[in-house]
């Protein structure tokens, strides 16, 4: 067994709200020779195997992973898709590394959202066929209801969820590779419109185009390759019941688990003290509260107020979604846990430029798949 | 690879779309489920003796144990709302016309999602709700059966 494994190179491309001028496999390829770029590695030679998450409804392509290999380089050579979030492309990777069976990986993400035109009818129908999806609703209900409830059980109060927003939207003004950058006001936030009360449209990301793409090696590659190697101390993911009718309205249990899993690996036992920033979930601003209650960060209803208090603010305690996060850049469908990651090792390796934070040692990393899913995934990464 | 200069002549994309239509089998739970709503009106839920669960709607196996799941119990029709939320926009994103109450309704460890007829100010997590049915003559067997939820009077 390779017991570490590390992360040599990243390559992106975007991210903004439309990509007229590039294909999808344009947008991968920018971003892959960028990454190879970075880590040093000729893909044709020295990558063994090629991991890319797709999904093919988003794709508009059945069948879409066939259609990977040769915007990465990876024709005639080990390649696998993933339905399934970023970070489950990048535990995939790691686990090809850890096994000896490959010394170099690469993991690919991408979203075209532009060119989806009807994004909410797809998500539609990954309602119950049988029990939600005759109601036609449409999925954002998921995200209202369990606000609603999360709101309830947990005392924290609308206000809290739109302090998320004025953050992480006014921390995007810092960052390049963002679209929804703004300098907002609490009553701003709280007074757009609705879209499924409590929750409002200006605290629900927005999705963009774009590409993610990592290089992955073993240790001892990674020591040829870089003298900053950034490495992936921990990494886990678990889903609960897939069914509306007998999950947590109110807590994220998955995601627990999804933590234990990651901090078990990277010998964390308490977050808040040994880890020094987190990349989020934020597609629905209170996602961002349940999440870092379910990360371990504070106990439950207290992520509110901490908010509040600046506790995650760029100068903060422990900044959380410093980049901006997916309110701030915008959402990217299956790549989003690459976004984070993106946005990690950027700060961990010193290049984050206006937002960089300092004397950063440990990162976490965490993504969701979205309504209707019960889907958690954690990465903690080390510089 | 740059921008290209914007052209509005020139071919850029092509469209196309796929229609999918599926049959989705209820299999033995549902159609029981189903059947029961249909003919006699009524919720039901099945029972995990192992775990002391209530699932409902109905299920052939419980998802915490793997048991098969044989023991049916009637829930009846007002359960507790759960939770609820106000919906602006139709399934494909556009704008409604009359926004749309949606809830989750409780009974037992599971519950039904369903839409709500009420006034929202009048909704408070945790009070009572029943089943509205459609005539029976006019059921055929699916959630739609249940036209909504609306408070206990
Ligand atoms: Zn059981």
């Amino acid at each position: 067994m390779n017991e570490r494994v590390a992360i040599v190179g990243v390559g992106w491309a975007g991210f903004r709200p439309k990509t007229p001028d590039l294909s999808y496999k344009e947008m991968i390829y920018q971003a892959a020779v960028r990454a190879y770029h970075d880590a040093k590695v000729d893909p044709r030679t020295d990558v063994d195997s090629f991991v890319t998450v797709a999904e093919d409804f988003h794709e508009g392509t059945s069948i879409a992973d066939e259609y990977t290999p040769d915007q990465l380089g990876a024709v005639m050579k080990p390649m696998q898709t993933i339905t399934g979030d970023g970070l489950h492309g990048l535990a995939t990777a790691v686990m090809l590394v850890r096994t000896g069976l490959c010394r170099i990986v690469v993991v690919e993400g991408h979203s075209k959202a532009s060119n989806i035109l009807t994004l909410d009818s797809i998500t539609a129908y990954a309602q119950d066929p049988v029990l939600n999806r005759p109601l036609r609703l449409n999925t954002h209900m998921v995200a209202g209801l369990e606000m609603n409830r999360y709101l309830h059980e947990s005392g924290t109060d609308e206000e809290a969820c739109a302090a998320v927003v004025v953050k992480n939207r006014r921390n995007a003004l810092r960052n390049p590779l963002t679209s929804f950058g703004a300098d907002l006001t609490l009553d701003e936030v709280l007074a757009g419109p609705p879209l499924a009360w409590p929750l409002g449209v200006h605290q629900t990301a927005r999705p963009v185009d774009g590409a993610v793409v990592m290089v992955l090696a073993n240790e001892q590659v990674a020591r040829s390759l870089t003298d900053r190697p950034i490495w992936i101390a921990g990494i886990g993911w678990c889903n609960d019941t897939p069914s509306l009718e007998s999950r947590s309205w109110a807590t994220l249990p998955y995601l627990e688990q999804a933590a234990h899993m990651a901090y078990r690996q990277a010998g964390i036992r308490t977050p808040f003290e040994e880890i020094d920033f987190a990349e989020i979930d934020d597609t629905y601003a209170y996602k961002e509260l349940q999440s870092i209650e379910a990360l371990g960060l504070c106990g439950f209803g207290e992520a509110g107020a901490l908010l509040k208090e600046g506790v995650f603010d760029l100068d903060g305690a422990f900044p959380v979604n410093a980049s901006g996060g997916s309110l701030g850049a915008g959402h990217l469908l299956d790549a989003t846990g690459l976004h984070r990651a993106l946005e990690a090792v950027l700060q961990l390796r010193g290049e984050a430029g206006a937002h960089q934070l300092e004397d950063v040692q440990v990162a976490l990393v965490q993504s969701w798949r979205g309504v209707p899913t019960t889907s958690g995934a954690v990465a903690v990464l080390t510089n | 690879m740059s921008l290209l200069q914007p052209d509005p002549q020139a071919p850029s994309v092509w469209r196309d779309n796929l229609p999918v239509t599926s049959r989705y089998t209820y299999g033995l739970a549902g159609e029981r489920f189903f059947r029961i709503l249909k003919d006699e009106g009524k919720i039901i839920g099945s029972i995990c003796a192992a775990c002391g669960a209530t699932y409902v709607p109905a299920r052939a196996f419980c998802e915490r144990c793997m048991a098969e799941l044989t023991e049916w119990t009637d829930v009846g029709l007002v359960g507790e709302l759960h939770t609820f939320t106000v919906l602006f926009v139709d399934m494909e994103g556009r704008p409604l016309d009359e926004p749309e109450l949606v809830g989750f309704v409780r009974f037992g460890d599971g519950g039904i999602l369903h839409k709500l007829d009420a006034d929202p100010d009048d909704l408070q997590i945790g009070m009572k709700m029943e089943a509205v049915l459609k005539p029976k003559a006019e059921r055929i067997g699916a959630i739609t059966d249940i036209l909504g939820f609306r408070p206990v009077t």
